[in-house]
C-alpha cells in the first residue's frame, strides 16, 4: 500500500498577477474609449455651434464656407443604397455557397476565402481607380451615384462574406442534422433555419460595411465624383459628405469649422442608420422566431 | 440481398425483397459503412420487426450510431462515408438505392438525436417549417401539432407559450419537442439515437416511458448503453461488437432470450457487465 508523506505547507497562489492583469485591462479599456470621447467632444466643440436646419437642408456655398450640406446627404444616402443592394446578395450569397454548398477546408473552399480576405486588404484608393476605370469608363457609367456605389458595394463585400460566413460556421453543429433528419430540403434548411439564426450576425456585418461605406473618401473622388448640386437621378455626379469633409480639411482655406461640423452629421447618419439597421433586425427576428 | 437492378427506389411490392418476412418493417443485408479507409461497420444483416422496438446494445465505438444513421440515409452528410449492402422498407423501397428519394425517405424514417436539437425559434414554428416542407396545408398544422404534442405529454405543459422559442424549454421537455417533430411526419420507422443520455434521471424516465408507449403504433430501434433500459423496452435486441478491427452484429433475436441466454460468448460477457 502506498504512504503519502505529508505534504509540505505551501502558499496559495499570489493575487497579484490576478490584479495587475485586470489594471492592465482597465486602462487599456479607458484609453480606447477616452480616446472616441475625446473624438466626438471635438467634433461637438467645434461642429455644433454651425448646425441648424438650414445647415442640413441648403444647398453648398462658396466652396463650402457658407451655405449647408443638402444636396451632399442626399448623394451620401444613395451612395449608401446602392452599395447595400449590391453588396447585401452577393456577399450573403457568397458566404452560403462557401458554409452550405462547399466542402470546408476544400481547395476550393480555401481558393474563394483567400480572394475575399486578399480583397479585404486593398487599400480603398486601389478600389477608387478599379472603379473608375471599370464602372466609369470601361461601363460608361461616368462620374456618378452609381459608379460610386457599385464601387463601395466592391469594397465592403469581403466585410460582408466575412461576418456572414463567420455567423453560419458559429451556429449550432446539430442544427443541419436536425434539419435534415426531419427530411428538408437544403433550401428549406438554408433559408428558414440557418439564416435566420445567422441573423444577428449578419447584421453585425451590414453595420460595420455601412461605417466602412459612409466613411470612405478616397474610392469616391474618382467614381462619385465631385458636385454639389442635388443628384436627380443615379447616372447623375453626386459628392458624398466624407468626399466634402476631405475637400474642406485640405483644399478649401477656412473651411475646417464646416468640416467638423459636417464630421458631426456624418457620425449622427452612421449611428442613426446603424440604430435603425438593428432595430430593423431585432424586430424582424423576435416577429420570425416567436410570434410566427 | 436484393440488387439494384430487381427493386427499386419507390417501387411498391407485397413484399420486402427475398428473405425479408411481411412482418419487418426494415430489412438490412450484408450492410457495411465505411469511412473512407476505415470500416465502421461490417456485413450486418438484420430485420427489424414492425411495431416492435429493437434495441441496439454494445460497447461505445462498435459502429452502432453509424449503423443507425445509415438506416435514413444520415450518412451521406459526412464526407468520405460509404455505405454498402442494401435495406428495404416493407414496400420494397430501396433506401440504399442512388435514386432513392431521400428527403421523403427520411419522413418515413424518422430519427431522434442524442442530445435534444430543437430549431432557435419558436415551438410552433419547429413544426411548421418540417409539416409544410411535406405538404401538409396551413389550415390542418394546428391540429396536428396540438396531437403530437398531446401524444409526448407536452401539450399541457406548452399549449400558452408555442410562440415562445423552443430553446428556452428544459432539457427533457426539449427532447420530448423533438420526438413529436419526429412523429408529425407521420413516419414508419423511428430511429433513436441514446435519446436518454444527455437528460437528468427523471426527464429520462419520462423520455423512456414515451418511447415504450409507441410500441405496436411504428417501428422503433433504439440505441442505448442503458442495458438496464434496454431490457425494460426492447422486444426485439441486437448487440454489436468490434471484430477484425470493425463492428459487427454477434448477436440478435427477441429480447428476453438475447438477455438471459447469449449464444455469443462476446455479448454474454457484455450482458453480464463483465466486459465492455
Amino acid at each position: 500500500m502506498t504512504t503519502f508523506s505529508p505534504s509540505p505547507v505551501r502558499r496559495s497562489p499570489s493575487k497579484w498577477p490576478d490584479r495587475a492583469l485586470a489594471l492592465v485591462g482597465a486602462i487599456a479599456t479607458l484609453l480606447s474609449f477616452g480616446l472616441f470621447v475625446w473624438l466626438v467632444w471635438d467634433l461637438v466643440r467645434l461642429g455644433l455651434p454651425r448646425l441648424s436646419w438650414t445647415f442640413l437642408t441648403a444647398g453648398v456655398e462658396d466652396a463650402g464656407r457658407s451655405g449647408g450640406i443638402g444636396p451632399l446627404l442626399v448623394s451620401t444616402l444613395w451612395v449608401l443604397l446602392c452599395c447595400l443592394t449590391l453588396a447585401i446578395p452577393l456577399g450573403t450569397g457568397c458566404a452560403l455557397w462557401l458554409s452550405e454548398f462547399v466542402r470546408r477546408g476544400s481547395l476550393l473552399a480555401r481558393l474563394v476565402t483567400g480572394g475575399v480576405d486578399l480583397l479585404a486588404s486593398v487599400p480603398s484608393i486601389v478600389f477608387g481607380l478599379f472603379g473608375m476605370v471599370f464602372f466609369s469608363q470601361t461601363l460608361g457609367l461616368g462620374f456618378s451615384i452609381l459608379s460610386g456605389g457599385l464601387t463601395l458595394a466592391c469594397m465592403i463585400l469581403p466585410i460582408l462574406v466575412r461576418t456572414t460566413l463567420s455567423a453560419l460556421e458559429a451556429l449550432p453543429a446539430d442544427l443541419r442534422p436536425a434539419a435534415a433528419a426531419l427530411g428538408l430540403s437544403k433550401t428549406t434548411a438554408t433559408a428558414r433555419i440557418l439564416l435566420p439564426a445567422a441573423f444577428p450576425g449578419i447584421v453585425v456585418g451590414i453595420t460595420l460595411g455601412i461605417g466602412r461605406a459612409l466613411s470612405e473618401t478616397a474610392a469616391l473622388l474618382f467614381t462619385s465624383g465631385y458636385s454639389t448640386r442635388t443628384p436627380e437621378s443615379l447616372s447623375d455626379s453626386g459628392r458624398a459628405l466624407s468626399v466634402h469633409i476631405y475637400d474642406l480639411a485640405l483644399n478649401v482655406a477656412n473651411g475646417a469649422p464646416m468640416a467638423s461640423s459636417s464630421a458631426l452629421v456624418l457620425l449622427a447618419v452612421i449611428f442613426v442608420v446603424n440604430a435603425a439597421a438593428v432595430t430593423l433586425a431585432e424586430s424582424w427576428l423576435r416577429r420570425r422566431l416567436s410570434f410566427s | 440481398m436484393t440488387s439494384p437492378d430487381t427493386s427499386r427506389a419507390g417501387e411498391t411490392a407485397p413484399c420486402g425483397p427475398p428473405g425479408c418476412c411481411g412482418s419487418s418493417n426494415l430489412c438490412i443485408a450484408d450492410l457495411s459503412v465505411h469511412y473512407r479507409d476505415l470500416t465502421a461497420v461490417r456485413g450486418v444483416t438484420l430485420d427489424i420487426p414492425e411495431g416492435e422496438i429493437t434495441a441496439l446494445v454494445g460497447p461505445s465505438g462498435c459502429g452502432k450510431t453509424s449503423f443507425l444513421h445509415s438506416l435514413n440515409r444520415l450518412t451521406d452528410l459526412i464526407p468520405g462515408c460509404r455505405v454498402t449492402g442494401s435495406i428495404h422498407l416493407c414496400d420494397g423501397t430501396e433506401i440504399t438505392h442512388p435514386k432513392a428519394d431521400v428527403l421523403e425517405l427520411r419522413r418515413r424514417v424518422g430519427i431522434v438525436f442524442q442530445r435534444p436539437n430543437p430549431f432557435p425559434q419558436s415551438i410552433r414554428r419547429n413544426f411548421e417549417i418540417p409539416l409544410k416542407e411535406h405538404g401538409w396545408s396551413q389550415r390542418d398544422i394546428p391540429d396536428r401539432i396540438e396531437q403530437v404534442l398531446r401524444e409526448v405529454g407536452l401539450w399541457n405543459e406548452v399549449s400558452d407559450r408555442l410562440h415562445q422559442n423552443a430553446t428556452s424549454l428544459s432539457g427533457g421537455q426539449q427532447q420530448r419537442l423533438c420526438i413529436a417533430r419526429a412523429l408529425a411526419l407521420d413516419p414508419e420507422v423511428v430511429l433513436f439515437d441514446e435519446p436518454c443520455s444527455a437528460l437528468d434521471p427523471i426527464a429520462s424516465g419520462v423520455v423512456e416511458d414515451l418511447i415504450h408507449s409507441l410500441k405496436g403504433k411504428l417501428t422503433v430501434v433504439i440505441v442505448t448503453h442503458h442495458l438496464a433500459q434496454a431490457r425494460r423496452i426492447a422486444d426485439h435486441a441486437a448487440v454489436f461488437w468490434m471484430k477484425d478491427g470493425a463492428g459487427a452484429l454477434v448477436e440478435h433475436g427477441p429480447a428476453d432470450r438475447v438477455f438471459s441466454a447469449p449464444a455469443d460468448p462476446d455479448a454474454a460477457l457484455y450482458l453480464s457487465g463483465a466486459r465492455g
